[in-house]
């Protein structure tokens, strides 16, 4: 058998994609880090928890899943499996439950978008987190955490959470949306219907519950303070709550992607361009079919209109939520974290001067030099510091791709070998 | 073009060399500028693991100048200079099998014959330190030793007074004159009655005939731990004959590991002829660790969280160039150190600045120094700024 192309994400693009490959005769390797297929959207609930999912999303997901079951064997799927890295001699190497060097045909990234957290005092202490990464607790466990819950930041995530956490009896204390979404009317009047449908189902059922939606508002900082969370809004208003969950907006995955002359390596999906769950489908349709007609010389597919339409849609709702960032980022105080890893603050960023080098903010400041190597802080510090500090130095191509256990790479099993470079 | 900024000595490389040469000519009331492509310790002197090591040297005039080298580098950090810098600390060499216990013996013999700082103060098995595994069929513990890493040190060295950084600022080229030298940048020149070039890998951008070439290193870094587990640097002795003879003679890889004060581990490292700082694979990786883990099983629990080339200068008879110009004594070179500038930058900064104000070298490394002269590659001259 042919080496197989290497998809990376069993969510809505990576599957897809998948599909599309097999159908035109390649065998695919898709692998997963989460014990469960679904990626981020269509997270399946745990054997016997209640679902999120919507008849809608579930019809959807089912459809996929049977155009995946359709190709047969010509489709692996390796859950709990982490992709490390793909070098540049076209050795990738997979950890977890499928532990192997090898030399995939091509590689299809399909992680995700990237949650942003903008920095603010407190938000690295315990008890705050994401909003995605609450949601996907939710859809996985289908039960809401035990106490208070905050939703603060901008974007409609937030809606989507604050409406999971009621249908799951625990409605959130409030929701701070930093932008003034209801305030220009006429603008979500060009918003695809479904938008609308989706949108009003959330604000429905946070109405219901009289969660207030509180926009143009910050949330400025969080304390600990006797076991509980202080959470201080830009309206002067404090919450004290159990749990804060923080999002301010999603990015695509373009930090540090590997890449790799010896093979093709595409993103698809929220990976490339952060358009969600609409476009993440077609997206991987779309690029599954250009790589396998580029695979195997063929003719490659035209365009499907739907991505032009979602990506306007997704341009809509950003100007919806647009405020501004800028002006909140120059109010930081100086002890606040930038660099959760290695714990840098932004006085240890101002130490280093109005235009640090790439290799000062790493070697003398130490900022993205920990686990995440700039994931998280890499935007951050390009906006704090100068313009002239190039960004893509912070942190990109970042090898391995994920931190990877000595032990692991060690057992991996090495079908490249004998193999000639 | 505006008016030209005249400057007493202009220093190309903000690498830890050229940050040496900046602090002494400083130190001796100079008026300098240090310039470079893209900013302090930005290419093999940031990448570095910082050991300051003897026993890593060439035998013969590179030993005994790093041996000097290392006696004034304490200098400097005890009155302050290099204060946060440069810290002593043991460091362990071991070997496996027939070629590296050789290679361990060699060790010896060189550092009894310069009788110098670094002495031997353990050779046996592994028990000498707990943490070790059963890849140590040898080791021999030194003491003498230190560590500077390459970026700390530049920033020591560059925060004295009288020296002015420019940066980013790629040089295009130089005009020498009978009063002095123009330095061109892309959007100024600048005037200077000396050069000193300690441009690394560059330097074959402004001499093109001086046979300088990339080597790259690939290095792994950990992630945290405890830190102190290991006190010093662990060498394998491969190490030593890589740096001597051709790699592919070595039965095993040579690593090094070092350890950081934050706990994690730098470990390294390939030799590969190539100056790309992205390029590493897995099977270096796999390789390097294989050993590493036998010889400190401690790392099998870590993660590697980040990997990269470092790239080193190297000279094709594998000995650093340094000295004036042939027949220009106003152009001066220190470069092709392959890693071993970490070591031997204290000296040559001084000597490098002894060379500027027209001073003989220190006596007693007087005869070593001159084996390192530019004047060994006679077609440099004829076409180096040509």
């Amino acid at each position: 058998m042919s080496d197989p192309v290497l998809v990376v994400g069993a969510g809505l693009a990576g599957l897809s994609a998948a599909a599309e490959l097999a159908r035109a005769g390649l065998p695919v390797l898709v692998v997963d880090q989460a014990q469960a297929v679904g990626g981020a959207f269509h997270r399946q609930p745990l054997q016997g928890a209640l679902s999120l999912a919507t008849a809608a999303q579930d019809r959807r997901w089912s459809d996929l899943m049977a155009k995946v079951a359709a190709q047969g064997s010509r489709i692996t799927l390796a859950l709990a499996t982490q992709f490390g890295g793909v070098d540049h001699k076209g050795t990738a190497l997979l950890t977890g439950r499928m532990n192997r060097l090898f030399r995939p045909r091509a590689i299809v990234l399909a992680l995700g978008a990237r949650e942003s957290v903008r920095p603010r005092p407190g938000w690295t202490l315990p008890g705050v987190e994401t909003a995605g990464s609450l949601q996907i607790r939710l859809k996985t466990l289908g039960e809401a955490p035990q106490g208070r819950v905050l939703l603060a930041g901008s974007g409609p995530l937030l809606l989507a959470v604050g409406a999971q956490l009621t249908k799951l009896g625990s409605p959130p204390v409030a929701i701070l949306e930093a932008g003034r979404p209801f305030a220009r009317p006429l603008t979500p009047i060009g918003l695809p219907r479904d938008y609308w449908i989706e949108a009003a189902a959330y604000l429905s059922r946070l109405m219901l519950a009289r969660v207030p939606i509180l926009t143009n508002t910050r949330l400025t900082a969080i304390r600990a303070e006797g076991g509980t969370l202080v959470a201080e809004a830009s309206s002067g208003r404090r919450f004290i709550v159990d749990h804060v969950a923080l999002h301010d907006g999603i990015r695509p995955n373009d930090f540090g992607m590997p890449a790799c002359d010896v093979l093709p390596v595409v993103r698809l999906g929220d990976c490339r361009e952060a358009l969600g769950a609409r476009a993440a489908m077609v997206d991987g349709q779309m690029g599954g079919a250009a790589l396998a007609a580029r695979l195997l010389g063929r003719t490659a597919p035209s365009a499907d209109p739907e991505l032009a339409r979602q990506t306007r849609a997704q341009a809509r709702l950003a100007r919806i939520y647009a405020h501004d960032v800028t002006a909140e980022l120059n109010n930081l105080p100086e002890d606040t974290v930038i660099c959760r890893c290695e714990a840098r603050t932004l006085k240890d960023l101002r130490t280093l001067g109005p235009t640090p080098t790439a290799r000062q903010l790493r070697l003398d400041g130490r900022f993205a030099m920990g686990a995440c190597q700039g994931r998280f802080c890499g935007d951050w510090i390009a906006r704090l510091t100068s313009a002239e500090t190039s960004k893509p130095g912070i942190g990109a191509p970042r090898w391995p791709a994920r931190p990877i256990a000595v032990a692991d790479l060690l057992s991996a099993t090495d079908e490249t070998e004998g193999e000639t470079q | 073009m505006s008016a030209e900024t005249h400057y007493d000595v202009i220093i190309a490389g903000a690498g830890i060399v050229g940050a040496s040469v900046a602090w002494h000519l400083a130190a001796s009331g100079a008026r300098v500028a240090v310039i470079d492509a893209i900013g302090p310790a930005a290419a093999a002197s940031g990448a570095s693991d910082g050991a300051v090591s003897v026993a890593s040297k060439k035998p013969g005039p590179l030993a005994r100048l790093a041996s000097a080298s290392l006696l004034y580098t304490r200098e400097l950090a005890s009155q302050g200079v290099l204060a946060g810098a440069f810290h002593a600390r043991p460091s362990f060499v071991f070997g496996q099998g027939e070629a590296e216990l050789a290679a361990l013996d060699a060790l010896v013999a060189k550092l009894r014959a310069i009788s110098g700082p670094v002495h031997v103060t353990g050779d046996g098995p592994a028990a000498q330190l707990a943490c070790l595994g059963p890849g140590v069929e040898r080791l021999i513990t030194l003491n003498g030793e230190g560590h500077m890493p390459g970026h700390k040190a530049v920033r020591a060295y560059l925060s004295a007074p009288g020296i002015t950084p420019i940066w980013p600022a790629p040089i295009h080229g130089f005009d020498i004159d009978d009063r002095g030298v123009t330095v061109h940048l892309a959007d100024r020149r600048l005037r200077t009655g000396h050069l000193v070039s300690a441009l690394g890998t560059a330097t074959t951008e402004l001499f093109p005939t001086l046979p300088i070439m990339p080597r790259a290193g690939q290095l792994f870094v950990t992630d945290r731990g405890a830190p102190g587990l290991l006190p010093g640097s662990l060498t394998a002795a491969a190490y030593l004959v890589a740096k001597t003879e051709a790699p592919d003679v070595l039965p095993l890889p040579p690593v090094v590991i070092d350890p950081l004060t934050t706990g994690q581990f730098l470990i390294g490292s390939s030799r590969e002829n190539h100056a790309d700082p992205n390029r590493v694979d897995f099977s270096t990786l796999r390789r390097l660790m294989e050993r590493s883990v036998r010889a400190l099983p401690l790392l099998a629990e870590r993660r590697v969280i980040r990997a990269f080339a470092g790239i080193r200068a190297a000279v094709s008879d594998s000995l650093p160039i340094i000295g004036n110009l042939p027949g220009e004594t106003r152009v001066t070179l220190a470069t092709g150190f392959e890693g071993d500038g970490i070591c031997l930058s204290a000296l040559v900064g001084r000597e490098i600045a002894r060379m500027v104000h027209g001073l003989p070298p220190t006596d007693s490394i007087a005869a070593d120094l001159a084996t390192l002269s530019p004047a060994r590659f006679v077609d440099a001259r004829q076409e180096a700024w040509g």
